[in-house]
């Protein structure tokens, strides 16, 4: 996966609303029919990282069957922050497509 | 931070709870539970990694792992108590010596004086032909001349002087220390009074007290500002007292008898004009115009001293030599050579110290080489490893910092309580901002010195070798041959050090073999110095000095009383019949000393008789006896017995004006004695029957006692009293202790090496016993083997001994020689032995090769007991 896109991907998922660690990985892998496996050992370093930089937070909460389980949300800064690195993304995702198939 | 934690706390559940999510996905898709959890945590991969990159993303990697290894070190540390008491007190002992000596050289030599621009302030004096030699000193008309003409170079020009005198109030009589000053004196020293006011300009008679004296005599009662004392029969105005915190940074006093002591009082010197030559002595300070220079200033005066030596009809001056130093050069200039030589034994103490922590982290890391090896094969980098040994001798070294500090502080008090005087400005050294950050410097450099060791050792450490040897863990050849090397410096630099406290020790035990009188501890001093109108001319002053000797012989316990005056007239002998000398050789030629003393002082010192007889208290015609050295100037290669010398003296009763020079018949020679200063050579001594004495202003009572002198002396300072009790007499001590005073400096340094070397001696000790111990312990097996053998115990204990020997002589042999070649920077302390006095060598080496052997002891007993059966079963 390249550098930077499982942040975007992560925002991504919680955009809806919160979600805990599993479910995140479950929903980017749905969502790209398997197309794109998080590596389950960079998530957390991921979802820390963006603690850090304000674009996430995170909630105790009790999951359905009854556990103490982190839920990680947006923050209004990482909101922001999604449409910024999704608009550099199809930026880079045309150019990329552009050179791969010049009209 | 805590928002950290929090993010931190609970990613193990996080983690956990991830896990249990994708197991319970699998068991959905139908796998048994067993392989839903290995799938979900082989899909998760390294849990411990993702912990840790996670943690890496709040805390820099560096700072974490510094903080682990911290940890980690401080518990293995606790875990070995005896270890890590033993590398603190070390450290804390050679951190300790440092900062105190540190301390005092920043307090005597870098701290500038307590004064404005320090660095413009400079000492004038005369020395040379006609004057002590040691002394330094100016006449005061030199002063006015100066203090006149001078004003190119010099924008203030201070004289004082200090005496001790008998400062009399309505409620007692009590010797005090006195400097009289000039009123430039005040500005030099940027003073302002704490109460009351300083001495105006120009006013006479006015006495200003320090705040110390102020405190112990007038119990700090700010009543005594305005009221007046009597001193030498003058009505004197006490004006004000000076804030504690004022210092007197200046030389000692002119007159050499007259030892270093805090000044009590200052008298207010007026400068009125007094005809040449009257040698009226004062100590003279300035303070230099800016810009203006040592030499500009010296150029100035000599101008001045050439323009008056002109008019003068006894030129002294061209017999005197101008000395202008920075007065700090002057104030402390003597104790710097001491000082550097205390400095560089101390550094030296800090190394032993070093090299022997260096070899306990050698032996600990010995012993945790398995560790190492298991933390390196599970894939620790060399330097991760390396980094836990910083860490780990940083701990130790700050551990030791502190442990420096009080070791410090409680060596200062204890050294400034020993020897205040010792060393001028001694008194001020303190554990200081400057002082600390010296002891931390110095903990961090020996943690980076003995650190280095292990690190050193853990280079040529080889992981496969070490977990393959089992768990004897033994050690490489090359790890117990550094250590061995170790301890081999450790010694020599031992040597050096009692080589030099060695020479130290015979310089004072020949001063001692040489000072005069037998057993001065049985004999008591104590000074008089008459003051007040009561005292006006040597008549009553003998009147006095008869009534006092008759009653403290009277007393019991008094074996013999005598009483002989301070050596401070000096006069120029004239042997009858040789030619009389000429004003300017009189000027040039050592002066002799005139003593005015009793007949009780031959019986009371001890004196040793060599030709003749003593003096007697009154003798039908002028009679004189003399020291070895005065006949041998005198009289050389002649019997001074019955000749004749012409001396400034009174003849018998009733007291007509002196005439000219008496001619006093010799009669007798007396041995060479010191009893006042003992590394002085001895002066040219002429003894005279006080009755005859030319002055009599300052005498002390010599007393030779039974039993304890000092329980007798309050009743012999009773007796006294009773006399006239306006009459002080004061500095009451054995002579024991003047003379120990005397040569305080030469006890200060001798003290302190001492105890550089003895602390040594005592880590020389602990290093020899911690390698041969250990090399016993690590050859346990093999011993066991030899005993198994047939190899006798006696074969046993020779093999450890030798192999401990073997270090001890290396080191000593290396350590002399590199003492042969230092100690001549100690030339200028020793006194009457050779820096490479053979003797003090010979036995520094059998003290350090006894203790060597000592420190064998105990292991090589060890190795002879050791039970072939439990060794051989151990492995």
């Amino acid at each position: 996966m390249l550098q930077g896109t499982l942040d975007l991907l992560i925002l991504q998922t919680l955009l809806p609303g919160p979600a805990h660690g599993h479910d995140i990985m479950k929903a980017i892998g749905q969502s790209s029919d398997q197309v794109l496996q998080v590596e389950q050992g960079s998530l957390y370093p991921a979802l820390h990282r963006l603690i850090k930089r304000g674009w996430i937070e995170f909630d105790h909460g009790t999951s359905e069957n009854n556990r103490r389980a982190k839920y990680y949300r947006l923050t209004p800064k990482g909101r922001k922050q999604l449409a910024v690195e999704t608009t550099k993304w199809e930026t880079l995702a045309r150019a990329i497509a552009r050179v791969l198939r010049p009209v | 931070m805590t928002w950290r934690r929090r993010s931190l706390d609970d990613l193990d559940a996080d983690i956990r709870d991830h896990l249990e999510r994708e197991t319970q996905d699998n068991i959905d898709r139908g796998m048994t539970p067993h392989e839903a959890r290995d799938a979900a945590r082989r899909a998760f991969g390294n849990i411990a990694m993702t912990t840790e990159d996670t943690r890496a993303v709040w805390i820099p990697v560096w700072l974490d792992q510094l903080l682990q290894d911290a940890r980690y070190g401080l518990r293995t540390l606790r875990r070995a108590p005896a270890f890590s008491i033993v590398v603190i007190l070390t450290l804390g002992l050679g951190i300790g010596l440092n900062t105190a000596v540190f301390s005092v050289f920043n307090a005597v030599l870098l701290r500038p004086l307590a004064y404005p621009s320090p660095e413009r302030l400079v000492s004038v004096s005369n020395y040379g032909a006609g004057l002590v030699s040691g002394m330094e000193a100016v006449g005061l008309t030199d002063f006015q001349s100066w203090r006149e003409q001078a004003t190119a170079a010099f924008d203030k020009l201070a004289a004082y002087q200090s005496s001790e005198q008998a400062v009399v109030t309505p409620d007692s009589a009590e010797q005090a220390r006195l400097a009289w000053v000039s009123d430039d004196f005040w500005d030099i020293a940027a003073a302002g009074p704490a109460l009351g006011r300083l001495p105006r300009p120009g006013e006479r008679d006015v006495l200003v007290l320090s705040h110390a004296y102020f405190e112990r005599r007038f119990q700090g009662d700010p009543r005594i500002v305005g009221s007046s004392a009597v001193v030498q029969g003058r009505q004197l105005l006490i004006a004000g007292v000076l804030p504690a915190a004022f210092r007197f940074q200046f030389p000692e006093p002119v007159q050499p008898q007259l030892g270093p002591a805090p000044i009590d009082g200052y008298r207010s010197m007026t400068l009125t004009r007094v005809p040449r030559p009257a040698a009226n002595l004062v100590n003279v300070v300035g303070r230099l115009r800016p810009g203006a220079t040592l030499e500009g200033a010296r150029a100035e005066l000599d101008t001045v001293r050439t323009r008056i030596a002109k008019a003068d009809p006894f030129p002294i001056a061209d017999e005197l030599k101008l000395r202008v130093v920075a007065l700090q050069d002057r104030l402390v200039g003597q104790a710097k050579p001491a000082l550097r030589v205390l400095l560089a034994a101390v550094i030296f103490v800090l190394l032993i110290a070093s090299v022997n922590i260096a070899n306990l982290l050698l032996a600990r890391a010995s012993a945790r080489q398995r560790e190492i090896a298991i933390r390196v094969s599970m894939g620790a980098g060399r330097g991760r490893l390396l980094r836990q040994y910083v860490v780990e001798s940083t701990i130790l070294a700050l551990a030791g910092g502190a442990a420096g500090v009080l070791v410090a502080r409680a060596g200062l008090i204890s050294l400034v309580g020993l020897f205040p005087l010792a060393v001028p400005r001694l008194t001020e050294a303190a554990i200081d901002s400057r002082a600390l950050a010296f002891a931390m410097s110095a903990s961090i450099g020996t943690a980076a010195l003995f650190g280095l060791a292990p690190a050193l050792a853990l280079r040529r450490s080889n992981v496969h070798d070490l977990l393959k040897d089992g768990s004897r863990g033994s050690t490489g050849p090359g790890r117990l041959r550094l250590r061995r090397a170790l301890v081999a410096i450790e010694l020599a630099l031992a040597a050096v050090l009692l080589c030099s406290a060695g020479l130290m020790i015979r310089s004072i035990w020949l001063l001692r073999a040489h000072a005069g009188g037998q057993s001065p501890q049985q004999i008591l001093v104590m000074q008089v110095r008459f003051s007040g109108s009561r005292y006006p001319a040597q008549p009553a002053r003998r009147a006095y000095a008869d009534e006092a000797l008759r009653r403290i012989a009277a007393l019991p316990g008094v074996r013999a009383a005598s009483l002989t005056t301070d050596r401070d007239f000096f006069t120029h002998a004239v042997v009858e019949g040789a030619p009389p000398l000429t004003e300017g050789e009189m000027m040039r030629a050592a002066p002799e000393m005139l003593i005015a003393t009793s007949a009780a002082f031959a019986p009371a010192m001890g004196l040793r008789l060599i030709a003749g007889r003593w003096i007697t208290d009154r003798e039908a015609t002028p009679a004189v006896a003399i020291n070895e050295t005065a006949a041998r100037r005198q009289f050389p290669g002649q019997n001074p017995l019955g000749r004749r010398i012409g001396l400034p003296l009174f003849p018998q009763p009733p007291f007509p004006q002196p005439a000219e020079r008496s001619l006093a018949t010799v009669v007798g020679v007396v041995a060479d004695v010191k009893y006042s200063k003992l590394d002085a050579t001895p002066d040219a001594e002429l003894y005279v029957p006080y009755a005859t004495a030319p002055l009599l202003v300052a005498f002390s009572f010599v007393v030779r006692v039974d039993g304890d002198p000092l329980t007798l002396a309050p009743a012999i300072r009773k007796a006294v009293a009773e006399i006239d009790k306006t009459q002080p007499i004061f500095g009451v001590m054995t002579l024991e202790q003047a003379l120990a005073d005397s040569i305080a400096p030469r006890r200060f340094n001798l003290i302190l090496l001492g105890t550089f070397a003895a602390s040594a001696l005592l880590l020389a000790l602990i290093g020899i016993y911690g390698v041969i111990a250990y090399a016993v312990a690590q050859r346990t097996h093999e011993i066991g083997v030899r005993m198994a053998l047939g190899a006798q115990r006696r074969q046993v204990v020779r093999m450890v001994v030798r192999q401990g020997m073997a270090i001890a002589v290396t080191g000593i042999a290396l350590g002399i020689a590199a003492a042969l070649a230092v100690t001549r920077v100690l030339a200028s302390l020793l006194y009457e032995v050779t820096p490479t006095d053979p003797a003090t060598f010979a036995g520094v080496a059998i003290i350090l090769a006894a203790t060597a052997l000592a420190a064998c002891g105990g292991p090589a007993m060890k190795a002879a007991l050791v039970d072939p059966i439990v060794a051989l079963r151990c492995e």
